[in-house]
């Protein structure tokens, strides 16, 4: 993998020497670049309408929402749908359940991933071929197939409606082997002499991980935990055959369950629900949005 | 690094899959856990169901501490725990597969057959009858009919609550249409005048004009199931082994009801969201349970079926509980199932759910359930009702035929749809289905 | 990956190089240990939770077993009998492949002018950036959930076209547009991790091989072809096979949104065989569909690396 970076916002960064692409780009003309915005400012309204229409839906009343012709911006502001999302379900706890999860999930997923990605790039054990075969079969077998009997074991063991198997299957199970490859692909870029210098220390090869290895290898643990802590955060098929209590739920399993105690659907409770678990997270990508770009961009997800 | 060949490590991957099969082949898959009585000690109880009422879990609970209080020895609590969402009957066999099952279970009419028949309810004959003053003849026949097998009673149909119409009287009168509780005593409340009032009110308020009990679009029997009586029709045969969908009465009606949809303009078209309570649906069918939700924001009314080809016929949606044969402590549940039906506590649960107790549908019993009736309604809409009314149709098949049914009239949901087409077509597929059941 | 294997196995079985002499011997052996024990969490969880259960899965194709009622008997290859006969699974697997075809093709193609347009530079430009990748921070379920409303067929979207006077198809209930629908807004979910993989390819590509092409005269179509379009052959190939895999995954949306209609028109394989098993109770035969979905993505594995070779020169 190379290692050049994306281009930094240029508000942000120093122009660059000019050369003769540069030159060539500040003489294009303007209409080029108005035809490039507009493209721009045209793709995004698919990616970011949804998003928005769902923050302000959530203080629309009902019948606005399907209103004809519709807008974005509620015309009678109300609280009558958000306030009921903590009521009809225990959803604040449903919200700690979801975070506690990923975060869970995530450290352990880096441990996991880490120590074998670095043994596959960097140790000589026996048999690394043959289990590095073993990981690569495994991921062809899609998830949905092997359900059926870990299920059954997960009834067999008593860890139904807990939330065991939503931690364990994720760090250990087939999901995890990208993120094996990811560090292994990282630490086969890292320069072999800081690790001889690290041996000349009287390191021992535990030592050179957690001393050396493994605290280089931030882009790669920033791009593992991004993918482990989103696909943990979007869980739904797993919490919707594991669990059965209110209080144990994930949020992707509570957003599909709002409805009033006639079974009615509660439109703008649920918008505005949708909204809640999409707010924090959308934020802290906003602030974080160049590290995370990044940290995807530079590990080793290359063939 | 070039990399001339992929063969090989394909093809051990086949070798190492295969090798894993054939040691597992060794091993065989059981099932091993079979439920029994835990020893001794009291237990928790669980039951299963669809309500997240406020009132209804309150009653519940009410009758549940009565009972503890006198059997501290056999229950320390009992937890009432809804599944809400539209994945009711899937979301219970999920959790009796993975061994979750709940001690009691809440099931509507439709899957009372899968239930009783494939055996995960258990026979509560030999409790209720030894049950002190329980008084098994006062059971309506007709209601648990559904419910038993050779004369035993699987399940118990506590909910016996008539379908009706519930109409916004603001709306009708805004677009000029008469009020239909004259129509009802004129004798005039039929379903096209029905329709014809909920078109003309969708023309001129721009809202949607009869929305039935469910979406019809992907919940087909529990939105028509109780229209299509009028006509006379029924899905299958009475043992539920031939498919009548084909049958002339089932083709006029979704003629009917097609020619509502798609020429009339009279009910909604597919993947269209109404809203009732807020305003937006003119006239909808329900249960008398849902008036209670319906605030002040404008009139109602709630009114009987109206008469079709066959005349009125009234339906009652009807709610039951089992107990899981495989939960942990069955006995024990269907003691306490045997308390929590029995006349006392039936007439306690008929605030909200109509019993399927003769001695119980009386004015008096019932006057708690729907203050807002008069006990001529009462009598008229509710009891008499509930003593003759029907129940849907229910299939020991249930959970196929509904994806079944539903995938082959999604056919007939588009404006040149033909329901002797389409209604022949269901038929040859669910034909297999109901044969092997 | 195959490449990984490779490279793995090449240097296990080429034997390890010669060290420094003896005193390492003992290292080497200490490194064989944590090697091990470093590997072991992932592959013994891979076992456990990936291949134990796939070979379960195959003997449970050979049951009758239904958990509901405690029912668990062999009928040996019956199940798969059925299969062979069985036309919804012949659908589901027709549509599955084109709701993964339609998928690959208008992800790939977006993310790649995504990326291009990206990779001019002008100011701003990570806003729009940051707008394409929003999406994948949004939870599955709430971007379908959000979507459910735009698309109804008095949704917004129809709301909007009606306003410049188009009657808008009846988008998640008409048979000819459910699935198209359903492929465009999971493009628009995840098109933005296929559009960074792509632009850091791009930007992978050396500027001094453009401008070199560029003063011998090619065409800028020409370079695109001749010049980046090889060097990022390999993001394409990993691009399209990760795309594919979560193509054929597809749960939320089908669940949420359509449960497999109008008609069968959206029954993908995955959901068929959540509902032969949650819904139905049918375990037995459940997994026999996922043995034979097993078997078809192995197939498709196998073709997809016997052609890499005529497009993918470059090996990094």
């Amino acid at each position: 993998m190379r290692s050049e970076t994306l281009p930094a916002a240029p508000e942000t960064r120093p122009r660059p020497a000019p050369s003769p692409s540069a030159a060539r780009a500040r003489r294009r003309g303007l209409l080029t670049k108005v035809v490039l915005y507009g493209l721009l400012v045209v793709m995004s309204v698919p990616f970011l309408y949804p998003t928005l229409w769902m923050l302000f839906s959530a203080f629309k009343p009902v019948d606005e929402i399907f209103a004809v012709p519709p807008s974005l911006l509620p015309r009678d502001w109300t609280l009558d749908g958000v306030s009921k999302i903590f009521t009809v379900t225990p959803f604040a706890r449903q919200y700690l359940n979801s975070l506690y999860i990923a975060v869970v999930v995530t450290i352990g997923s880096i441990i996991v991933c880490s120590i074998a990605g670095y043994a596959f790039a960097r140790i000589r054990f026996p048999f690394a071929g043959k289990l590095f075969l073993v990981l690569m079969s495994g991921m062809m077998i899609p998830g949905e197939v092997t359900i059926i009997p870990i299920f059954r074991w997960v009834a067999d063991l008593g860890w139904m409606d807990t939330h065991l198997p939503l931690i364990i299957i994720p760090i250990f199970g087939p999901a995890s082997i990208v993120g094996v490859f990811i560090f292994r692909q990282f630490f086969l870029s890292l320069p072999q002499e800081l690790e001889e210098a690290g041996r000349l220390d009287g390191l021992g090869r535990l030592g050179i991980f957690l001393r050396i290895a493994f605290p280089l290898s931030g882009p790669a643990i920033a791009a593992v935990a991004i993918m482990k802590f989103l696909a943990s955060f979007n869980m739904y098929f797993e919490p919707l055959i594991f669990l059965r209590s209110e209080e144990l739920f994930t949020v992707g399993l509570a957003l599909t369950r709002y409805q009033d105690s006639y079974g009615e659907p509660l439109h703008n409770t649920q918008i505005g629900a949708t909204a809640l678990t999409v707010v924090p997270i959308l934020l802290v990508f906003l602030f974080a949005q160049r590290q995370f770009v990044e940290g995807l961009s530079r590990t080793g997800l290359k063939g | 690094m070039k990399q001339p060949t992929f063969r090989r490590p394909v093809s051990t991957t086949i070798a190492v899959l295969g090798s894993t099969c054939l040691l597992l082949a060794a091993c065989s898959g059981g099932d091993g856990d079979t439920a029994g009585d835990a020893g001794d000690g009291p237990v928790d109880l669980r039951m299963v169901m669809w309500s997240a009422n406020e009132g209804h879990h309150e009653i519940f609970e009410q009758i549940a501490d009565a009972y503890i209080d006198q059997h501290p020895d056999l229950v320390s609590s009992v937890t009432f725990e809804p599944i809400t969402g539209s994945s009711y009957v899937s979301a219970l066999t999920t959790q009796i597969a993975g061994g979750q099952a709940p001690d009691l279970a809440w099931v509507s009419e439709g899957y009372a057959a899968q239930f009783v028949q494939s055996g995960v309810f258990a026979d509560l004959t030999p409790t209720f009858s030894e049950a002190e003053g329980y008084d098994l003849d006062d059971l309506l026949p007709d209601a648990v009919e559904l419910w038993s097998v050779d004369g035993d009673l699987y399940g118990y149909p506590f909910s016996n609550s008539p379908f009706g119409i519930f109409v916004n009287l603001d709306l009708l009168a805004a677009a000029g249409q008469p009020v239909p509780r004259d129509l009802v005593a004129g004798g005039e409340w039929t379903w096209d005048r029905v329709m014809e009032i909920a078109a003309a009110t969708a023309q001129s308020q721009g809202v949607a004009g009869f929305q039935p009990a469910a979406d019809p679009y992907t919940m087909w029997n529990d939105a028509l199931g109780a229209m299509w009586m009028s006509w006379g029709a029924q899905p299958w045969s009475e043992d539920g082994a031939e498919c009548t969908f084909d049958s002339p009465e089932m083709v006029e009606f979704f003629d009917w009801f097609h020619t509502q949809i798609f020429t009339n303009g009279a009910v909604p078209g597919p993947g269209e969201e109404h809203d009732f309570a807020s305003g937006q649906v003119a006239v909808r069918m329900g249960q008398l349970s849902a008036s209670t939700g319906l605030g002040d924001a404008f009139q109602w009314d709630f009114l009987p079926l109206p008469a079709g080809p066959e005349g009125t016929v009234p339906v009652v949606g009807q709610g039951g509980v089992g107990v899981v044969a495989r939960g942990d402590n069955p006995d024990v549940a269907a003691d306490f199932l045997a308390y929590f039906t029995n006349p006392e506590n039936s007439a306690l649960l008929a605030q909200f759910f109509p019993p399927p107790r003769e001695s119980l549908l009386t004015v008096e019993a019932l006057t708690a359930a729907a203050p807002a009736l008069s006990p001529e309604q009462l009598q008229g809409t509710v009891i008499d009702q509930a003593l003759e009314a029907r129940t849907k149709a229910g299939n020991p098949a249930m959970s196929e035929l509904t994806d079944a049914v539903r995938m082959d009239l999604d056919g007939l949901w588009v404006a040149d749809g033909d329901a002797e087409t389409v209604l022949g077509q269901v038929c040859e597929d669910i034909a297999p289905i109901l044969s092997g059941s | 990956m195959v490449a990984d294997v490779a490279q793995v196995a090449g240097r296990v079985s080429g034997g390890a190089p010669p060290r420094r002499a003896s005193g390492a011997r003992r290292a080497a052996r200490l490194d064989a240990l944590v090697g091990l024990a470093f590997v072991s969490p992932v592959v013994i969880g891979v076992i456990v939770l990936g291949l134990v259960p796939f070979g379960f899965v195959i003997w449970y194709a050979m049951h009758e077993w239904t958990p509901l009622i405690g029912q668990f008997d062999w009928v040996g290859l019956d199940n798969f009998s059925r299969l062979a006969a069985d036309d919804a699974v012949r659908s589901s697997f027709v549509t599955t492949f084109q709701f993964a075809a339609l998928l690959m093709v208008l992800n790939i193609s977006l993310a790649m002018a995504l990326a291009l347009l990206l990779n001019q530079r002008l100011r701003g430009i990570t806003t729009f950036r940051t707008f394409f990748f929003s999406p994948m921070v949004v939870s599955a379920v709430a971007w379908v959930v959000v979507w459910n409303y735009l698309v109804a067929s008095n949704g917004g979207i129809n709301g909007f076209l009606s306003v410049l006077g188009i009657d808008g198809p009846n988008w998640l209930r008409d048979p000819s547009w459910a699935l198209v629908t359903l492929v465009v807004i999971q493009v628009f979910k995840g098109v933005g991790m296929n559009m960074i993989l792509f632009l850091a390819a791009l930007q992978g590509v050396p500027a001094e091989l453009k401008e070199s092409a560029r003063i011998d005269g090619a065409s800028p179509r020409r370079i695109f072809r001749s010049i980046t379009l090889p060097l990022i052959a390999p993001t394409i190939l990993l691009v399209t096979m990760i795309t594919m895999i979560g193509a054929m995954d597809v749960f939320v949306p089908i669940q949420i949104m359509t449960q497999g209609g109008p008609g069968d028109s959206t029954m993908v394989i995955s959901y068929l065989l959540y509902r032969t098993a949650f819904e139905q109770q049918d375990f037995g035969y459940a997994s026999a569909i996922g043995v034979l979905l097993f078997v078809v993505v192995l197939g498709l594995a196998a073709l997809q690396w016997s052609t890499r070779n005529r497009w993918v020169h470059d090996e990094v």
